[in-house]
């Protein structure tokens, strides 16, 4: 077993992990997170998105002892107190999703290019999110979907005259 | 304000949209079960083998292992499938690679995989039975040596390697090929494609000390599986309930039980849960693959145009057993000349065992199949006879009071509109640059409703709650579909209303869904219970309010006085009033299958379709001929559903649809060598991308049924049959010839175009 030390959605872990386990496995059932989905395992199908200091990365080629001292965004970060962020409220309001099991990567990939860019085109969101892979909607609506959550967050940070910061990684206390 | 009567037909944002988001929605894998052992199987090496011998005697010893499952142990009766070729655990032979021989539940699955490998099993390799030629030869090998013995449903076609066999046979087509201007004969070869649902099976069973046995699982059909599985180990079906859990889509690749089983014949051996999770890998060799096949069309048409005759052949390769493979031949010759006006037709499906994959019942089975082989052979005809592929098909459609191929009175035809605003969606005619093509193609399918019952409850927390045993696979038609319904009926948002993932324990029967039948028939089971629960309040309102029934009326969420609307009750304090809750009942009321002409089919058992709907595609692609790729440009599909309840839902699937059927057109096939698939992954199968969908245009027409509830037609799989033929006909548009094989991948592109050339 190796220490590990990570930040995620906000609350530190110390944590002792097997040299060849994955941060999937770390989340889903060390952590008891299972927000984080398996579609693949190997890296083809994006179901197992998070954030990794904001990047996007395949959670299941991820070892976890590499993510020392490093901060995780998972879909269970981004809801405050049951109150969806803009980006998910956009695929709701979208219905940019259908069984859901793709959703979970497909809404941390949009929340990673979100955060580089303001009003992404349709072909960078698309690129966004090639490595997320949908069977359910054929991708239209999952398109619309963030280009609402640009517009949402935008108009967010007209309001507040802030600029939108990377995705948010919070405090659990 | 929100009344009764104007919720339905409105787009509105689905009941588990919020914990999909939000990443709390709870699929299969995610639960976390108290003391359950890790069940794993194991699988046949070979694709044909007989089984000289099984001993587990040694893997049972070993550390951790709890039970291990296998042909000795487990009740020895086949599977009930129309004809009973198959086993749990085959005792006798393996008749595919991957094939389950055996299960071992074990505390981790590390000790449950040291297991299966310590299982002895000794096999005497025979030579397969591979693809659908050596199937149908002279001299084959039987994938059944002992098929004579088996017992079989009176309505199923067992002959050696054929499993099936029918034919639907009107006019003289000999006749109408001879009086035929233009007469032309196309060759079809379709690939075998995953379902290609995201999230792989998963099933945990726990057999109680009581005699109960209870499955959490993503069953496409909770209440037909528990019956099938309670009948299988002998168990009181009352005493085994199906708990669904979300399911990460299904596309028909869930119908057939797979963990499910192999958990529960774990779980009925030892007093733990048992908890069987598919890798993708497994998941691929257990998967139930849309049937690969081949067809031959020779049609004729007459000078202007018109069809006189058509002569078509199938033959799909279902795999190693029947399952409920049998829906392919049946639909491909239901569909093989519709809809499409032809006075000769003599059409015929056979179905043959391969040592290969199971093939299921994938989204609208057989139909994307038959509809790309005749889809693409009519447009040879039309070329051959100098029409515009769209007039050719508009000149032909079929019309209301038109005979289907099996002599069924067609009405509230719309292929003609579809046809038309499919086209016209994606500039039919305009100029195109070179390099770019158009294509078209039409279709039909069928409704069917089974049984469905249903409960919608009003608690006196004034919350209300669907129970529906329809189990929701991801399309939205028990989470947002039957909510709709049901605050139709009473007169509140949707958003108001719970709904309940399908629980066999609710006791709400339903048929599952399958053959695009959930809004159809759990639909009606809930619209009847909402207005049963809608009658109770205002009965109680009436005493309540002392008015008379006449005056009341229903708003937001309140009985209230029509004339004085700020005199009335809340749901709550009427489901208080009538002892704290108020239950509506209802049930599916059926659908009788139309009249056909018996005379003109043999040996289909599914040639009469009620509430008939019709659809067109159209595709604008572009071709790169150097290198062969296709890159399409735009789908656009009208669809006919008859009547849209929920038309956020109907768009979903046409859309989702239009990328699947993309998928298997392109890129999609699973590759055999030597009867082993290779590749059992999702980096060698490739499902497409975001960067590979086009832009897609999803119409609905709504030309009301005659059967339907408010006119509905059944809508979740049509959507997947018309793409890939409107795709081929759109390369051949463009670039002047066309792979007449699924999936048309850039190097038979490529050869398409260069036929004397070699790579
Ligand atoms: S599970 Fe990680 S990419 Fe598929
Ligand atoms: S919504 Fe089902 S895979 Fe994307």
């Amino acid at each position: 077993m190796q220490p590990v030390h990570c930040v995620v959605n906000g609350e530190a872990h110390d944590l002792l992990v097997q040299p060849l386990e994955t941060l999937l496995e770390t989340l889903r059932t060390r952590l008891q997170m299972p927000g984080t989905k398996e579609g693949c395992g190997t890296g083809y199908c994006g179901a197992c998105t998070v954030l990794l200091d904001g990047s996007a990365v395949n959670s299941c080629l991820l070892l976890t002892v590499d993510t020392d001292r490093r901060a995780i965004t998972t879909i269970e970060g981004l809801s405050r107190d049951g109150v969806l962020d803009a980006v998910q409220a956009a695929f709701v309001a979208n219905s940019g999703l259908q069984c859901g099991f793709c959703t979970p990567g497909m809404i941390l990939s949009a929340c990673a290019l979100l955060a580089q860019s303001s009003d992404p085109s349709e072909g960078a969101i698309r690129e966004a999110i090639a490595g997320n892979v949908c069977r359910c909607t054929g991708y239209q609506s999952i398109v619309a979907s963030v280009r609402d959550a640009a517009q949402r967050l935008r108009a967010a940070s007209d309001v507040r005259d802030v600029p939108r910061p990377r995705p948010p990684i919070r405090s659990r206390a | 304000m929100t009344v009764p009567g104007t919720v339905i037909g409105a787009k509105w944002p689905r009941g588990d949209g919020h914990v999909k988001a939000a990443g709390s929605a709870r699929y299969t894998a995610d639960m976390m079960i108290d003391g359950a052992l890790s069940g794993v199987v194991l699988r046949s090496p070979h694709a044909f083998a007989r089984i000289r011998r099984v001993d587990i005697a040694t893997a049972r010893a070993l550390p951790g292992v709890h039970a291990i499952a296998f042909s000795g142990n487990v009740p020895a009766k086949p599977l009930d499938f129309s004809i009973k070729d198959q086993h749990l655990f085959p005792p006798d032979y393996v008749r595919y690679l991957g094939e389950p021989v055996a299960a071992v539940a074990a505390e981790t699955e590390a000790q449950a995989r040291d297991a299966t490998a310590a299982i002895i099993v000794e096999y005497e390799p025979l030579a397969p039975v591979l693809t659908i030629e050596q199937a149908l030869a002279q001299d084959a090998a039987l994938v059944h040596p002992d098929w004579q013995s088996y017992e079989r449903r009176e309505s199923s076609v067992l002959e050696g390697n054929v499993c099936g066999r029918n034919r639907i046979r009107r006019g003289d087509v000999d006749e109408g090929l001879v009086r035929a201007a233009h007469v032309v004969t196309s060759e079809f070869t379709f690939s075998a494609g995953l379902p290609g649902y995201i999230e792989p099976r998963c099933a945990v069973a726990h057999a109680g000390k009581d005699g109960t046995l209870t499955v959490w699982c993503g069953s496409q059909s909770p209440h037909g599986n528990r019956d099938d599985l309670a009948a299988f180990f002998d168990l009181d079906p009352s005493k085994v309930r199906f708990i669904n859990q979300y399911v990460g889509g299904a596309f028909g690749g869930k119908i057939l039980m797979a963990p499910e089983m192999y958990a529960a014949a774990l779980a009925l051996q030892c007093d733990r849960p048992v908890r069987v999770a598919w890798s993708r890998h497994e998941d691929c060799m257990h998967a139930f693959p849309r049937a690969g096949g081949s067809a031959v069309f020779t049609s004729g048409a007459d000078a202007d145009g018109r069809l006189l005759a058509m002569r078509a052949s199938f033959v799909f390769d279902t795999g190693a057993y029947i399952g409920y493979g049998s829906g392919s031949a049946l639909i491909a010759t239901m569909l093989a000349s519709a809809p499409y006006r032809i006075p000769a037709l003599d059409l015929d499906g056979t179905l043959v065992y391969t040592n290969k994959h199971i093939a299921g019942p994938v989204r609208a089975p057989g139909a994307p199949q038959a509809n790309f082989a005749k889809e693409l052979h009519l447009d040879e005809l039309a070329l051959a006879a100098g029409v515009d592929p769209l007039d050719f098909r508009l000149i032909n459609a079929w019309q209301d009071g038109d005979l289907s191929p099996t002599g069924q009175r067609l009405s509230s035809v719309s292929v003609r509109e579809a046809l038309e605003k499919a086209a016209a969606a994606i500039g039919w005619g305009r100029p195109l640059p070179a390099l770019r093509g158009r294509g078209i193609a039409a279709g039909w399918w069928f409704s069917a409703c089974g049984t469905s019952q249903a409960r919608v409850r009003v608690n006196a927390d004034g919350r209300v709650r669907v129970i529906s045993g329809n189990p929701e696979m991801g399309t939205g038609a028990a989470a947002q579909g039957l909510p709709i319904i049901a605050a139709d009926a009473l007169g509140i948002d949707p958003a108001n209303i719970e709904f309940a993932l399908a629980d066999t324990g609710d006791e709400a029967p339903d048929d599952g869904a399958h053959g695009s039948i959930s809004t159809f028939s759990a639909g009606q089971a809930v619209a009847a219970a909402a207005a049963d629960a809608r009658d109770q309040l205002l009965a109680q309102a009436e005493s309540m309010l002392e008015a008379r029934r006449e005056d009341l009326e229903l708003r937001d969420g309140r009985v209230v006085n029509a004339e004085v609307p700020s005199v009335g009750a809340s749901f709550a304090e009427l489901a208080l009033a009538a002892g704290g809750s108020i239950e509506g009942r209802g049930a599916s009321s059926g659908l009788a299958d139309p009249e056909i002409d018996e005379s003109l089919v043999q040996g289909h058992g599914f040639a009469a379709w009620p509430a008939a709907s019709f659809l067109a595609t159209a595709a604008e692609v572009e071709v790169d001929p150097e290198m062969g790729g296709v890159h399409v440009v735009h789908l656009a599909t009208a669809q006919d559903v008859g009547f849209a309840f929920n038309p956020a839902g109907v768009i979903g699937q046409i859309e989702g649809g239009a990328v699947q059927a993309m998928g298997w057109a392109l890129t999609e096939e699973l590759k055999y060598e030597d009867g082993a698939l290779l590749n059992p992954d999702l980096k060698h199968y490739l499902l497409p991308t975001a960067l590979d969908a086009p832009r897609i245009t999803a119409i609905i027409v709504e030309r009301p049924s005659e059967e339907g509830p408010r006119g509905m037609k059944g809508a979740g799989e049509p959507p997947v049959t018309t793409p890939a033929a409107a795709i081929g006909n759109a390369i051949r548009a463009a670039c002047g010839a066309v792979p007449h094989t699924t999936p048309m991948t850039p190097e038979r592109i490529w050869r398409a175009l260069n036929p004397n050339l070699r790579a």
